[in-house]
């Protein structure tokens, strides 16, 4: 099938199956879940198909909402929304869908207690949708509607549960705050539309190129600190160690898995990469994008380490990932255009992908002991491994995979950053190497938890069923297969990832053809 | 080759690593003041079990690893660095708010002089 044909199906199945689920919701809570499984599933289908598109052909699918050229009528440059996809959109699409998918199959068992789930795989679906909208659109505005559409579902989710303070709490902080990042980027998006007139990312790209402004700085600026919030990136992160625990375990899983790569880091290199290119020094934004980066993997991966609250944990070690991720993309901008670059970038996507399977099978498992225990205070879960199995052999290979334990997948991408890092500036190779010190001391922490002698609560606690089970299954086998074939991926797909998005002539002209 | 890893040198690190644990291990048994299988009052304190064997209100947690005193070795040796860390994270709102304003002004700051 064509790229260009199956590319709205990413945005109308979900939008189809948001706005029917209270219709069918009359029909019962079975329809309901069925209904909302299909629909995530086919959106996985149409996910894995353009990425297979986009992969075998090493193309750029660009798709014009209400016509079949984004150009006006006689006239050169772009007037309509367009959509554009290359191999690292695709990737990222790839891994909304999955991850995606795979919490709402797991929300079926983990929900089954809970009231109000019309709106919670209403809200579950646009929150997928906002997603995907971000990693396919090719126009600014249309970027920061599909933002605010994910944001939006974020807030609600997790206040999803509000007979607790905690979640409300984390909801109204996270709503107020995100909203002012939000704006951030707004007035950004605002400002390049005054200086240059347009909003088609590739056009604005050609703009800046011919004619860099102190307005096209400031812009970036504020799209840099917008962005940073949003990738949970310190000293910026602390609404997500309130908002990630807060939230149901599916829709943690979510947010750390996906919202915070999306939102933040994929949103960030794309305007980085695609829409500034060479108009501004990538050596500067990178070294700014570095110090950020050192300090979160730091500051995340020892918070985790003095936390007793499991979710808490694993949400402090995402900041701890972020920073790794935000650490090749720095060198992939100081570093652009040598090996060392092109390896930290690929370090970079592939720690994204990579960290997606990990926090989100982490998260499943949290909220596996949540539903089994009633708590995720790692003072009472001592014992876990001899009354849940199968919950602990996934957790110690998931905690395995973040540290960086070869073979499994975590290993191959940190390898590439801790590489690119160490060649880059010795300096920065210690301080990721520090970092994961601090993530190791946390999750062996758990770990020695889970296998120490079981106390009495523990003793009644069981591995869960199937529908929360296999999600789990799933996201293993993959971390483990991922890690059998490290180099594979990284040649096939990362560094083809990265080569697509540092050449912006291509995804220029994908957009302007010969105008 | 930049950008891979050959298998062979982490089995090597790991197995030399283990050789130096079990040869620590042998040295700590003999050299000790005895283990906890030599009874009460000579047990070593191993991390993540509670010091003491019961504790007031927390009787039901008696002899399990809890998590809090896991990795207490680094915590105690980091106290300083983890307690301004702990104070740092207020949960205020302002203060993130405050954060999310001092770095947009370093962001801008950099980018309007350097880049």
């Amino acid at each position: 099938m064509n790229g260009h044909e199956i590319l709205p199906y990413l945005i109308i199945i979900p939008l189809l199956g948001a706005f029917s689920m209270p219709i069918v919701n009359v029909i019962g809570r079975k329809a309901r879940e069925a209904w909302a499984v299909i629909i995530s599933g086919a959106t996985l289908a149409v996910g894995s198909a353009l990425f297979y598109y986009v992969w075998e052909n090493k193309s750029i699918i660009v798709y014009t909402l209400g016509a079949k050229s984004p150009l006006g009528q006689g006239v050169n440059f772009p007037i309509r929304i367009v959509w554009e996809v290359d191999l690292f959109g695709a990737i990222m699409v790839l891994m909304v869908t999955l991850v995606s998918f795979l919490a709402v199959v797991y929300s079926i068992g983990y929900m089954k207690h809970d009231t109000g789930l019309d709106k919670y795989y209403t809200l579950i679906i646009i929150l997928e949708l906002g997603m995907l909208g971000i990693a396919i659109t090719g126009d600014l505005f249309n970027f920061y509607v599909f933002l605010e559409i994910m944001s939006i579902a974020s807030y609600a989710l997790v206040a999803f549960r509000n007979d607790t303070w905690e979640g409300i709490e984390a909801g109204i902080k996270y709503m107020f705050v995100g909203s002012i990042a939000s704006s951030l980027v707004l007035l950004g998006i605002a400002l390049l539309y005054g200086q240059y007139g347009t909003l088609t990312m590739s056009y604005l790209a050609v703009k800046l190129a011919q004619n860099p402004t102190v307005v096209g700085k400031v812009a970036l600026a504020l799209f840099i600190a917008g962005l940073l919030f949003k990738s949970g990136a310190s000293p910026v992160h602390m609404w997500l160690a309130d908002a990630h625990p807060a939230a149901p375990s599916s829709i943690s899983a979510m947010l750390s898995g996906l919202v915070i790569k999306i939102g933040g880091i994929y949103a960030l290199t794309r305007i980085l990469f695609s829409i500034y290119g060479h108009s501004v020094s990538m050596k500067t934004v990178g070294w700014v994008i570095i110090i950020f980066a050192c300090i979160t993997l730091i500051v995340g991966n020892a918070m985790a380490v003095i936390q007793n609250d499991m979710k808490r944990l694993l949400a402090y070690s995402s900041v701890g990932q972020i920073g790794y991720i935000l650490l090749g993309l720095g060198i992939g901008l100081a570093a652009y255009g040598s090996q060392t670059g092109e390896i930290a970038m690929a370090g970079a996507i592939y720690h994204t992908f990579n960290h997606a399977l990990m926090k989100a099978l982490l998260f499943l498992i949290a909220g596996v002991v949540i539903h089994q225990l009633g708590t995720r205070d790692l003072n009472e879960l001592s014992g876990l491994a001899k009354t849940m199995p199968k919950t602990t052999f996934a957790f110690l290979i998931g905690a395995a995979a973040i540290i960086g334990m070869p073979p499994l997948n975590g290993f191959a991408s940190k390898w590439l950053i801790y590489e690119s890092s160490a060649i880059f500036n010795p300096i920065l190779g210690a301080i990721a190497i520090i970092g994961t010190a601090f993530c190791t001391a946390a999750y062996v922490k758990v770990l020695y938890t889970f296998f120490g002698r079981p106390n009495e609560r523990v003793l009644k606690a069981r591995d869960p069923e199937g529908s929360m089970l296999w999600p789990i299954i799933i996201l293993t086998a993959a971390i483990i297969i991922m890690g059998l074939f490290p180099w594979q991926i990284s040649d096939k797909v990362m560094i083809p990832a990265v080569k697509s998005l540092e050449n912006q002539l291509a995804y220029i002209s994908a957009v302007l053809g010969g105008a | 080759m930049f950008g891979y890893w050959d298998a062979l040198y982490f089995v090597l690190v790991f197995i030399v690593g283990l050789i130096l644990a079990y040869l620590l291990d042998q040295w700590a048994k003999k050299k000790g003041m005895g283990t906890k299988e030599a009874g009460d009052g000579t047990k070593i304190f191993i991390s993540g079990e509670d010091p003491d064997k019961v504790i007031p209100g927390f009787e039901h947690l008696e002899g399990y690893y809890t998590g809090k005193n896991v990795m207490w070795g680094l915590k105690y040796a980091l106290k300083r660095f983890f307690t301004v860390l702990k104070a740092d994270h207020t949960g205020l709102l302002t203060d993130y708010v405050s954060y999310l304003v001092i770095v947009t002004a370093f962001v801008m700051g950099v980018l309007l002089i350097w880049g």
